[in-house]
């Protein structure tokens, strides 16, 4: 996975811009491909690879498993592989991602 | 692409370090505002996305929370426990004993609807493996559910592996995947009929020791009590049957279809008697307005939501109990009909009798055994006839050459059995495939059809070269004799009716535009339909030489005089049937050019492709055939070129032109002897479009802009022209 992150992450962040729509993008374009755990309306939650997303904050998850919400005991941990899968905007409650991850990505680093 | 490979590789290490991951908090940091204000940021319509990961991948994600693709959703919406059998059994909210008898009835009615969901191309987890019993029978200790719960295994287990052998499906028709549920395999199918008629036995005794006696006052209680157990004792029964039916069908004599029908016959008689006590059985409790499952004992549509394919986990909706009847009795007809195919035995009867069978779009269960009745074990015909002597047979019947004639010289010629024997050979897979392509749903068929002409393209090729090796020799021999364009009419017939059933389906299937109409009925009319009946005429030329000369034969022997009586050609009927289709087809051809004159044919803005494209895609199959040569856009445009005549025709004259064809498909049918219901659906298209034609002739409506309809409610192939 690391090569191929390194391989597609922006390679031209260092080119001097400062247009808010520009930096939008910068910040979008290096959580790509990056784990995301997003979760939804009803409870659900979904972890997978952050591939894709537009301007209603639709996001598309690759290799996403799905997890239940926490006061469910039956079928526990036991996570539902998706594949696939794309969560329409209105239904994302919480988006996260692995702090690690975060370290590269301009525009993130100084809230944290 | 790139992208799934790596990730698959990761697979190993996501299933166990994600919970870990998940409970510890620390390392996920929450960056939903940041993203959110980041992505309001780009503009509408555009995709932030990898370089390798584009529209094209997208369409591929399933969507969250739209209640067809997210199995997850459903289940999630629920607050209830989801208990698997053992659990349910532990928490006591399912009863292994002393049921009661609604409590049966209405257990095994939902079981029944749950088999005929899955046989309607449902998964078996989200049908029959909803009900907690058949995950385990061993833990049941009531016999009658027990035994039930085994049967219903059985009779999956069954259906599964004729559903598969005989290779007639697609994933629209059936889900033959079994999540690893264990169909009964430790039991044998003796031991479970032999359990169903030990229960069936049993309740026997106690509906007759509830009987009412002659002269006694009925207690009502005992009445019901009555009613309930001859309930049970039917359906119980019916699994019985059922389960038998299809055993029998497994076997590999021809006599077992015999049988196999006399039980379905048997089950059958059972239904309105099933129909009539379903009130007896338990209903679901809970409140299925919230988009819940109904609930039953014994049933939990969810224990299995996690086991689902992760592309389109569909959700299943099981039939109502009042719907259960209707289908087992339609698929109890279509089972009986399977079971005549028997009585068939020429190949060409055989190739109709799939025809009309597929014609009424039947269930994937009754089309797999109509296959596997058809070649048993994939080596002979009916478990008895070899597809090469079918083959034989079906040439002797269609064209009667020579070299498969008794009386001829070669029938006996070392070197021309040698000839025809590896022709017949080579036929025969093709043949078996064409009847395959006939066992699957209809639009699958027109897909299949397209692809068998190629290997018919190969036959055509061997049968002309075999034809005229057997004619070379036959001169030597016989030098009064010919054998001449036997085998090579023989499969050109059948090309020509693949191709016309290609054809003709894509109006069954919806496929043409109004626009694309003249040009598909030009081709039949004009082209497949005129080489399909001058090879059925030469067909029945041939015939008539070699009779003519057996007859030449037996006279010179007895020197008697034969009676000349008029025999019924064996081709006659469906040269007739040709004409009229023809006719069908001439006349919508000219109905539909007469419509375009008058501007009445909507026409689509032709900006990425034209006709000539639409034209040659829908012929596109007939480009691997040699004979019939395939008609290309060009040649099709010269030959339908109204200016050749003098004076071009005008709409009038087409309509007039068109109106008679229809008056001579009538007459054609009219006059054939005992209709069938195919005659029957023609005429009453025929009929309807004489009238519009004429009155479009008389110039009706002429200036109205309104367009025409087409109505193919009477006849699939051909509508009824319709001016509002």
């Amino acid at each position: 996975m690391a090569t191929m992150i390194e391989e597609n992450g922006p390679s031209t962040h260092e080119q001097y811009q400062v247009s808010p729509s520009y930096q939008a993008r910068q910040k979008l374009e290096g959580l790509l491909n990056k784990n995301m755990k997003i979760r939804m309306t009803d409870g659900r939650t979904l972890v997978g690879l952050f591939l894709c997303t537009d301007r209603d904050c639709n996001v598309i998850l690759g290799s996403a498993q799905e997890f239940l919400k926490s006061s469910d005991t039956f079928s526990q941990g036991e996570p539902r592989v998706l594949g696939l899968a794309m969560i329409p905007g209105h239904h994302v409650v919480s988006i996260e991602v692995e702090a690690d991850s975060l370290e590269d990505v301009p525009g993130f680093g100084a809230n944290h | 692409m790139v992208m799934k490979s790596a990730i698959e590789d990761d697979d190993a290490g996501w299933g166990l370090g994600i919970p870990e991951k998940m409970k510890n908090n620390a390392n996920w940091v929450d960056i939903t505002h940041e993203f959110k204000g980041a992505c309001k940021e780009l503009n509408l319509g555009e995709l932030l996305h990898d370089k390798l990961f584009g529209l094209f991948e997208a369409m591929s994600a399933i969507e969250m929370m739209d209640p067809k693709m997210d199995a997850g959703m459903i289940g999630n919406q629920v607050n209830r426990k989801v208990l698997n059998f053992e659990q349910a059994i532990k928490e006591g909210a399912i009863k292994v004993k002393d049921l009661s008898l609604p409590e049966l009835i209405g257990i095994i009615d939902t079981s029944f609807c749950c088999l005929i969901t899955w046989l309607e191309g449902h998964s078996l987890a989200q049908t029959v493996f909803t009900c907690l019993y058949v995950h385990n029978p061993d833990l049941i200790e009531e016999p009658a559910l027990k035994a039930f719960a085994l049967g219903i295994l059985k009779v999956c287990d069954i259906a599964r592996e004729k559903v598969n052998k005989a290779a007639v499906f697609e994933e629209e028709d059936f889900q033959a995947m079994t999540y690893g549920f264990k169909m009964a395999n430790n039991v044998t199918d003796l031991r479970v009929t032999g359990m169903l008629k030990d229960v069936e036995d049993e309740l026997q005794r106690k509906v007759k020791s509830t009987r009412t006696r002659q002269g006694e006052q009925r207690d009502p209680e005992v009445e019901r009590e009555h009613q309930q157990y001859l309930a049970l004792f039917n359906r119980i029964k019916f699994t019985r049957l059922l389960l038998t039916a299809l055993i029998t069908f497994t076997k590999k004599e021809t006599s077992s279809v015999g049988e196999a029908q006399k039980l379905v016959i048997q089950a059958a008689d059972l239904l309105s008697a099933i129909h009539s006590s379903i009130q007896h059985g338990i209903q679901s409790q809970n409140d299925t307005t919230k988009g819940d499952h109904p609930i039953m004992m014994g049933f939990e549509p969810l224990v299995n939501q996690r086991l689902l394919p992760p592309t389109f986990p569909r959700y299943a909706k099981i039939i109502k109990r009042e719907d259960m009847v209707a289908y087992f009795s339609k698929l109890i007809d279509r089972i009986k009909t399977v079971c005549d195919v028997i009585s068939t035995t020429n190949l060409h009867g055989i190739l109709d009798f799939f025809c009309e069978f597929s014609e009424q779009s039947p269930c994937v269960l009754s089309r797999s055994l109509l296959q596997t009745t058809f070649l048993i074990d994939n080596k002979k015909v009916f478990g008895t006839h070899l597809m090469q002597d079918m083959i034989k047979d079906a040439l002797r019947y269609f064209v009667s050459p020579p070299v498969l004639s008794y009386k001829c010289c070669l029938f006996n010629n070392h070197q021309a059995k040698d000839y025809i024997d590896s022709f017949v050979t080579h036929c025969s897979r093709p043949f078996c495939s064409l009847i395959q392509i006939h066992g699957h749903n209809r639009a699958r068929q027109r897909d299949k059809l397209g692809h068998i002409l190629e290997e018919f393209a190969t036959l055509q090729d061997e049968a002309e070269k075999v034809d005229a090796a057997l004619h070379s020799l036959l001169m030597k021999l016989e030098p009064q004799r010919q054998h001449l364009a036997c085998l090579g009419t023989w499969i050109l017939y059948h090309n020509l009716r693949i191709m016309v059933q290609y054809l003709l389906s894509g109006f069954e299937l919806e496929l043409y535009s109004m626009h694309e109409y003249y040009y598909i009925y030009w081709y039949l009319s004009e082209f497949l339909y005129a080489w399909l009946m001058s090879t059925l005429s030469r067909a029945d030329s041939s015939q008539m030489a070699e009779e003519r000369l057996l007859e030449e034969q037996v006279k010179g022997r007895s020197s008697k005089k034969i009676k000349k009586k008029k025999k019924v050609r064996p081709l006659s009927k469906e040269i007739t049937m040709s004409q009229a289709y023809q006719n069908m087809c001439a006349g919508m051809y000219k109905t539909m050019v007469a419509l375009d004159m008058d501007g009445k044919v909507q026409k689509p803005q032709f900006e990425l492709d034209s006709e000539q494209v639409r034209y040659e895609h829908r012929f596109a199959p007939f480009n691997s055939v040699v004979t019939p040569p395939p008609v290309h856009y060009i040649q099709f445009k010269e030959m339908s070129d109204l200016k050749k005549y003098n004076p071009p025709p005008g709409s009038t004259d087409l309509y007039m032109a068109a109106s008679k064809h229809f008056q001579q498909a009538k007459l054609i049918l009219e006059n054939v002897p005992s209709p069938d219901p195919e005659v029957i659906r023609i005429l009453k298209v025929a009929k309807p479009n004489i009238v519009v034609t004429k009155l479009l002739a008389g110039g009706h409506k002429k200036d109205a802009k309104v367009l025409p309809e087409f109505d193919f409610s009477a006849h699939k192939y051909f509508p009824v022209v319709k001016i509002i």
